[in-house]
This record gives C-alpha cells, sequence and structure tokens, in this order.
C-alpha cells in the first residue's frame, strides 16, 4: 500500500502551483519545494481520511461529522477549524447565544 | 494573477482517489466528506506555503526551497511528514539525475548504435538457441508415449468405424434385400 501511494495518484502540480502563489508574499517556488508541497498534501489527505474514519463512530463509512469531529479535537489540525466547522442545530445555537446574552448582562 | 475561485480547488477524481487508497476498500466516503477534505487540502497548501514562505525570507531568499517546505512541516507540527517527504525528495533528486544521465547517455548511444545493437542481437539468438534445444528433448522424454496412446485410439476408432460401415453395409444389403 505504502509503496503504491509513494508511486501513483499525484496531484497536479501546475494546480498546486496555482493555489501556492495566491498566498500574499510568496515570490517564487522551486520546482522542488513545489513537489514536496504536492507530496505533503497526498500524506495529508491520506492522514486526514485514516484518522477521521478511525475515530469515527462508523468503521463503513466516513462522514462530515467525523472529520469536523478530528478537526475539532486535533490540535494541529486547528488551522481546519473555520473550513470545517461542527454543525449544531438551530436550537442549540440559539441557546448558546442566549447563553452568551445572559453572561454579558 | 486573475485565477478563478474554482482553481483554488485540487481536482475531485484526484482526491477521492488519495482518500479510497487511504482507507479499507468498501468504505463509503460521503459526498460532504470528500469536499471537506478536498477543500482541507486546499487550505493545507496554502497553509504550507504561507509557512514555508517565512523561512524563505528569514533566509533572505525570494525562492522557497525544499529544506523551507521541509521547516514548514516542523513548524506545523506535521512532523511525521518529514521522514517520507525527505524520501520522496531523495528519489525525486535521484530521478532528475537520472534523467539528465539518460539524456546523455542517449547522444552517446546514438553514436554507439550499431555495434549495440548487433551485440544485443547475436545474445538473443545464442538465448533462443539454447531454448530450442532444451524444449525439444523434453517434448522427446513425453511425447512417445502419448503418441502411442493416440495411434491406438486412432487405430481402435478406425476399426470401430470401419466395422460400423461394415454393419451398415450389412444393413443396406439386408434392406435390399428385402425390398
Amino acid at each position: 500500500m505504502a509503496d503504491k501511494g509513494d508511486l501513483g495518484s499525484t496531484l497536479p502540480l501546475s494546480r498546486v502551483k496555482t493555489i501556492m502563489k495566491s498566498s500574499p508574499d510568496v515570490s517564487s517556488i522551486s520546482q522542488e519545494a513545489l513537489f514536496m508541497t504536492g507530496r505533503a498534501t497526498e500524506l495529508f489527505v491520506q492522514n486526514l481520511a485514516r484518522v477521521s474514519l478511525e475515530q469515527g463512530g462508523n468503521k463503513n463509512s466516513l462522514e462530515y461529522k467525523d472529520l469536523a469531529e478530528v478537526v475539532n479535537s486535533v490540535e494541529l489540525l486547528q488551522f481546519l477549524q473555520d473550513i470545517i466547522p461542527k454543525k449544531i442545530k438551530a436550537m442549540e445555537y440559539l441557546k448558546m447565544m442566549q447563553k452568551m446574552q445572559d453572561e454579558d448582562s | 494573477m486573475a485565477e478563478r475561485p474554482e482553481d483554488l480547488n485540487l481536482p475531485n477524481t484526484v482526491i477521492t482517489r488519495i482518500i479510497k487508497d487511504a482507507i479499507p476498500d468498501g468504505v463509503n466516503v460521503s459526498k460532504e466528506a470528500r469536499l471537506a477534505i478536498s477543500k482541507a487540502a486546499s487550505v493545507f497548501v496554502l497553509y504550507a506555503t504561507s509557512c514555508s514562505n517565512n523561512f524563505a525570507m528569514r533566509g533572505k531568499r525570494k525562492t522557497i526551497s525544499a529544506q523551507d517546505v521541509i521547516s514548514a512541516m516542523e513548524d506545523m507540527e506535521f512532523d511525521h511528514f518529514i521522514q517520507p517527504l525527505q524520501q520522496c525528495l531523495d528519489t525525486y533528486r535521484r530521478d532528475q539525475l537520472d534523467k539528465k544521465e539518460a539524456t546523455e547517455k542517449k547522444k552517446k548511444a546514438k553514436e554507439q548504435e550499431s555495434s549495440v545493437v548487433i551485440d544485443l542481437d547475436t545474445n538473443g539468438d545464442s538465448n533462443d538457441d539454447n531454448a530450442e534445444d532444451v524444449e525439444p528433448e523434453a517434448d522427446e522424454d513425453y511425447n512417445p508415449e502419448e503418441e502411442v496412446e493416440e495411434e491406438e485410439d486412432e487405430e481402435g476408432e478406425e476399426m470401430d468405424s470401419a466395422k460400423g460401415d461394415d454393419a451398415e453395409v450389412v444393413e443396406i444389403s439386408d434392406e435390399s434385400a428385402d425390398t
């Protein structure tokens, strides 16, 4: 499995480069750095999928809530919290707002 | 630098394949989960780029290097990515070297092409000859018995059919006698 992953399934580096260039202050990227970022992203996707499946309740399916749970609980995934927020019901949200108002007053 | 917003997404097909390779077969990945992972991957690229760029700027360099990406992984606390990435980098560098050498060799090879081709041909022929030498012997060990059996069978069949013919002839003659 690991060997297979190392050989195949490569992200298009042209697209990775576009994303990298969209970051402010970036002037130029060496070919090696581009390649490395692509690989790192692959590792990241594999890791995120695996960990979310392991931590999730159902071993036969990977759901959004599994990802949100992992992103919320794992410290080094904090940078994803705005991208994959935990979903809450409107009722819970209203309760939260109520609580905050109570605390303020 | 006017990229369309969809240019900042990574292709779904590739993301889906990477996810499928990472988890056991038969696990269902919901569409929402796939989209979330895809977005997360884009954000990861941006985050890594920003960190790598910081290292480049600190070193007063304009170009992000492979080492900057590795330093960024350490900074982001994705330490467990460093070793596989280092390995990837080593193979990548070796591949690039091999490619360079291959193109240089091609130039040289073109000059020596004729002699090399002749060498290969003679080798190939001698190998073929050996193979042919071995096979017939093996056939000789096995075939005679088979052939004998087949011959016996064929003879038997011929005898049977001959008898059958005789019988038919007899029947016909009987019929002709009746009519």
